[in-house]
């Protein structure tokens, strides 16, 4: 690849040397990232500030200060409705928490078989499996909730967890397959010799392995689980089991009060979960989404 | 040494009629096993497809020959949805068009500013980790309640952009998501404002490159630019095809910002009327539940030949590392 | 790693799934109607009832279900609420899947979807027997809970109107008087084009509502004009709507109203409205929203104060429709006696109705209303609503009964038509003949 670069001597970049101070090029690669976050996360920057502000004052100035700050909002929205915020927020984690183990199990096992096994069908079944992400969800909806609804788990949790444990996420299984695909087939090999059957290798051998593509579905999984508005709209009427963003939605009301004060500031609460995840994660995740997609 | 399975008994022939070798008859029930577990392995799966994902699916395709107003019960009408489509439904090809527009232009977009920031994050230094997770926070409130009132902040008529353009100069009155004209354009820009989880992907892959190649280049003289068209970019095109694929199904797919920024009308009048949105609006709000199956098997077809289409050029731009 | 250590590994996984496919893990009971022990009458057993509303709405709602429950022990009450939007989705899948919660919280626009296909109960029979009572309800207000077939669907307990509020501040600024009592349109017209000029730099006389239906509707009603036919398509002509929008279209065009583009952009919320946040000086406003808009203004100008006087009135009298809210029973209940006896308590109560503090609009039983009224402790904008509500009602309003239909259809296309128009897409009689022909294919089917 190298081979058609002619040899010459370096050329300067912007009138500069090539071997400039490299703490002004730290400084100045730190500048633009900062400029560039600045423009990127004002609006949430914005959302924060405004959250310690009284109710009626929020919209009144799109600078960040303000000369009433007020944690107001923070308590009285944390107690908001009959049950506290606190309750949304468990019901949230529960609900994640089940849901990623269940994708993590259930897409694995699948994506080992499309990754590692052959079998008659198999093309046909993968097609399927990339057929399931086109249906746009709207319309599986009602039979869905048609048939949740006669297994009789309305207002449980069950609809909204029961799925992931059975690999409904193609999403997820077809990352998984690209990367445990990038595995040298030597290991599978060696662990047979030693009497492992398919489910030794798969468990000794490929999971340990793809602890980085577990990173990624845990994730992204957490997130979705996290953020999911319609299921638990549907599924979920009675107020006890609402999740945050039910919770959040409820602080805005067309036909009454809405209380934008509550509602910034539980959705600053509520990020903290998906952006203390994301810091956990994220060091297997740097390792784990190189090898997806790239084999 | 094996685990000790015995030959099976019907496969001691082979297909020319002879007696099979001991050889044969392992090979036969290895690959004879192997299908066997690969169907306990997918057990789950294959559950879940037939008990909750295959049964909707039919289902929906069969309502989408129906008149279903979700409070009575489906009436066939044969492609009579299709039909009026294409031919009746002005919002329809409106909707289309919408959604063809935020598709050509939010995913190269998206793709160009995640590569570039992944390129920018490339170099070990200093606040790293705080660095990647403020660039991924705006693509997890994306498709928060919240986003509605914080995009009028910036794009309203008084909002934060009219404010700067007014300090250099330039005064833009009117409100650009109030507009018609402005108001998919301030979509896109929350979807490219969203690119964080796309970053990340290139950022881990663009880690991955070893470091030799970059050294060798340096030594023959190559510059910016040369190390990355020559090398960077061509280690990244299976994870360029990923991201291309995955993100061009999800822009056909927009839902969620649309539905939060106008307030799920699509407006101001149909400008922001992604397909998904006017298809959840016939089948929820217009209880017209036939027609919203009719659409999204379309955007099933649609979809189909589109990742076909990309899987097949990709045998022509696309580098696997072990080739 | 030998044969052995796999096998142990394997039987120790199997062990883990079955332990937990045996936990159920989740909380939650199933469905919410029992087949329920009640005999025929009895009010026992588990209803469930579902509203739509925010944290307030929900908070009261839920106090008046506590106060029930206690007067009836064996009743138990699941409770549902969601916002707007996400209400009717609700409602609709549920009714898809027949598994209605026994008591829906309903309103007449939406009523006709449903008694079309027979998902709620006729009441009379409940009536009759004496289980609900209507003696103290208005008869205008419990007609508006009729479908096409006469018969009783929902009964109203909260009657919502709308009016138009002014900032009386900003129309002293102007130098221009409120509309004196039983204004018309050309009224109302002249009010706002004479203070628009005297008004500060950037505040309007009114919003762009050239494509509020409710607006319409109340112009229509003074004028004269039927709003829906009696096979459930549109009772008005063409000419009718064309006068209508040119009327708004010529304001907008004097810059009497805000531009286009902004009123576009404005927030659903009342607190983020512009009334609110004193941007213009008068606009539609629903009636039980004075109060939290009054608010909102005193805090972002603490000098400005909010009124609502009633919609103007025509030759034909009232402009002012009511739009009562009540709660029906589904079809798939199995506790109709539990049911009718809530829905009765939670209208005709007194205490029931001291509690909700007329949160839903003005309360539709007379003795209710005097009630919330005499209590001292009510605030001065929410008797000014309640009032009005009197006012309105004194002049005998209009009920409108809306086609199936009317929900999906109506609203959304006439304010996306009114848009065409006034951003220049297309000229008013165009955006009339698309509205028409949208309209009519949607309605009374």
């Amino acid at each position: 690849m190298m081979s058609t670069i002619q040899a010459r001597a370096p050329r300067p970049i912007f009138g500069r040397k090539q071997s400039t101070n490299p703490i002004i090029r730290a400084v100045v690669r730190h500048a633009l990232i900062i400029c560039v976050l600045v423009i990127l996360l004002y609006p949430l920057v914005w959302m924060v500030a405004a959250s310690f502000r009284p109710s009626n004052q929020i919209f009144t100035t799109l600078g960040l200060f303000s000369a009433h700050p007020t944690l107001a909002n923070y308590t009285e929205g944390w107690g908001a409705g009959r049950l506290n915020f606190s309750r949304y927020f468990i019901n949230s984690f529960l609900i994640a928490i089940l849901s990623i183990v269940g994708n993590l199990i259930s897409c694995s096992v699948t994506a080992y078989a499309f990754a590692r096994l052959n079998f008659p069908g198999k093309k046909f079944l993968f097609a399927m499996l990339l057929g399931t992400m086109f249906l746009p969800f709207q319309v599986t909806l009602v039979p869905q909730y048609v048939i949740f609804n006669y297994l009789g788990w309305i207002n449980t949790y069950l609809p909204l967890i029961v799925p992931h444990w059975f690999g409904v996420n193609a999403f997820f299984i077809f990352l998984m397959v690209q990367f445990i695909r990038s595995l040298p087939r030597e290991l599978d090999d060696s662990a047979r010799l030693d009497g492992c059957g398919h489910f030794g290798i798969f468990a000794r051998i490929i999971m340990p392995l793809a602890l980085p593509a577990i990173g990624v579905v845990a994730l992204f999984s957490f997130v979705w689980s996290w953020n999911d508005f319609l299921g638990p709209l549907l599924y979920l009427g009675r107020p006890d089991l609402w999740t945050v963003p039910l919770g959040l939605k409820a602080f805005l009301d067309s036909t009454g009060q809405s209380s934008y004060g509550g509602l910034f500031a539980m959705s600053t609460l509520s990020l903290a979960p998906i952006v203390g995840f994301f810091i956990l994660a994220q060091r297997l995740l740097l390792e784990g989404i190189a090898t997806t997609g790239i084999k | 040494m094996t685990s000790g399975t015995t030959p099976q008994q019907t496969l001691t022939k082979t297909s020319a009629g002879r007696e099979a070798t001991p050889r044969q008859l392992r090979w036969r029930s290895r690959k004879a096993r192997e299908a066997a577990a690969a169907y306990a392995f997918l057990t789950p799966w294959l559950l879940g497809m037939v008990l909750l994902t295959l049964g909707p699916m039919l289902y929906s395709l069969y309502l989408s020959f129906t008149r279903y107003d979700l409070l009575s019960d489906p009436k066939w009408v044969g492609f009579a949805n299709f039909v009026q489509m294409f031919t009746a439904d002005s919002r329809f090809l409106k909707s289309v068009g919408v959604t063809l527009v935020y598709v050509l232009v939010s995913v190269p977009l998206l793709l160009v500013v995640s590569m570039l920031l992944a390129l920018l994050l490339n170099k070990s230094m200093k606040f790293l980790t705080a660095y990647r997770v403020l660039f991924y926070v705006p693509s997890l409130i994306g498709a928060s309640v919240a986003i509605a009132a914080l995009w009028r902040l910036i794009f309203g008529a008084d909002g934060i952009i009219n404010q700067v353009l007014a300090v250099v100069g330039i005064h833009h009155d009117s409100s650009w998501v109030g507009s018609p004209h402005d108001a998919l354009t301030t979509l896109i820009i929350l979807a490219v404002w969203a690119f964080g989880s796309m970053m990340i992907i290139f950022l881990a892959g663009v880690r991955q490159v070893p470091r030799e190649l970059y050294e060798a280049a340096a030594i023959d003289g190559a510059g910016v630019f040369r190390k990355f068209f020559s090398i960077t970019l061509p280690m990244l095109t299976p994870l360029i095809f990923f991201n291309t694929l995955m993100a061009t199904i999800g822009a056909f797919q927009a839902f969620t910002g649309a539905y939060v920024v106008s307030g799920g009308t699509g407006g101001p009048i149909d400008s922001t009327l992604f397909y998904t949105l006017y298809l959840y609006q016939q089948g929820f709000a217009q209880l017209n539940m036939g027609y919203a199956a009719a659409m999204a098997w379309l955007l099933v077809i649609v979809l189909a030949a589109v990742t076909g289409f990309f899987f097949w050029t990709a045998r022509f731009w696309v580098h696997y590392g072990d080739e | 790693m030998n044969i052995r250590s796999c096998t142990r590994m394997i039987a120790a996984t199997a062990a883990a799934a079955l332990l937990l496919t045996s936990c159920s893990g989740t909380s939650g009971t199933t469905q919410t109607e029992s087949a329920g022990t009640a005999k025929e009458g009895e009010v026992t057993g588990a209803i469930g009832v579902t509203w739509w509303g925010g944290d307030q709405r929900n908070e009261l709602t839920n106090a008046v279900a506590d106060m029930f429950v206690k007067e009836h022990p064996g009743v138990t009450i699941e409770r549902q609420s969601a916002d707007w939007t996400g209400y009717w989705t609700k409602v609709n899948v549920q009714a898809a899947g027949k598994s209605l919660p026994c008591v829906v919280q309903i309103q007449g626009r939406q009523l006709n979807d449903y008694t079309k296909n027979n998902v709620l109960i006729p009441l009379d029979p409940m009536i009759d027997a004496g289980t609900i009572a209507i003696s103290d309800i208005p008869k205008e207000v419990v007609d508006a809970g009729r479908g096409t077939d006469g018969k009783l669907y929902f009964l109203p307990y909260g009657v919502a109107y709308d009016a138009v509020g002014i900032n009386t501040t900003l129309a002293q600024q102007a130098g221009v008087d409120l509309p004196a009592e039983g204004y018309n349109w050309d009224d109302f017209v002249s009010f706002l084009t004479e203070a628009q000029p005297k008004l500060p730099a950037g505040v309007a006389a009114v919003d762009s509502r050239g494509g509020i239906t409710n607006f319409f509707i109340g112009w229509a009603q003074a004028n004269g004009k039927q709003v829906f036919g009696e096979d459930g398509k549109l009772g008005f002509s063409k000419e009718d709507l064309t006068g209508y929008w040119n009327m708004w279209e010529e304001l907008r065009k004097a810059n009497v109203t805000m531009s286009a583009d902004k009123t576009a952009e404005e927030p659903t919320s009342t607190e983020q409205s512009y009334l609110a946040t004193g941007q213009v000086m008068a606009d539609t406003l629903p009636g039980n929203a004075l109060t939290p808009a009054s608010k909102t203004l005193t805090g972002a100008h603490s000098d400005q104060t909010l009124t609502s006087i009633p919609y103007p009135s025509g030759p034909n009298g009232s402009g002012n429709p009511l739009y009562p809210s009540g709660f029906a029973i589904a079809e798939n209940c199995q506790n109709v006696p539990t049911a009718a006896a809530f829905i009765n308590y939670f209208t005709n109560d007194p205490a029931a109705g001291k509690v909700f503090s007329a949160d839903n609009g003005a309360p539709s039983n007379t003795k209710v209303l005097d009630a919330v009224l005499a209590d001292a402790s009510l605030a001065a904008t929410k008797k000014h609503e309640l009032e009005l509500y009197k006012q309105i009602l004194a002049a005998t309003p209009p009920i409108i009964v809306f086609p199936p239909g009317y929900q999906a259809t109506f609203e959304a296309s006439f304010a996306r038509n009114y848009n065409e128009a006034a951003f220049g897409r297309m000229t008013v009689a165009q955006a009339v003949d698309a509205f028409f022909s949208e309209a009519n294919a949607g309605l009374g089917q």
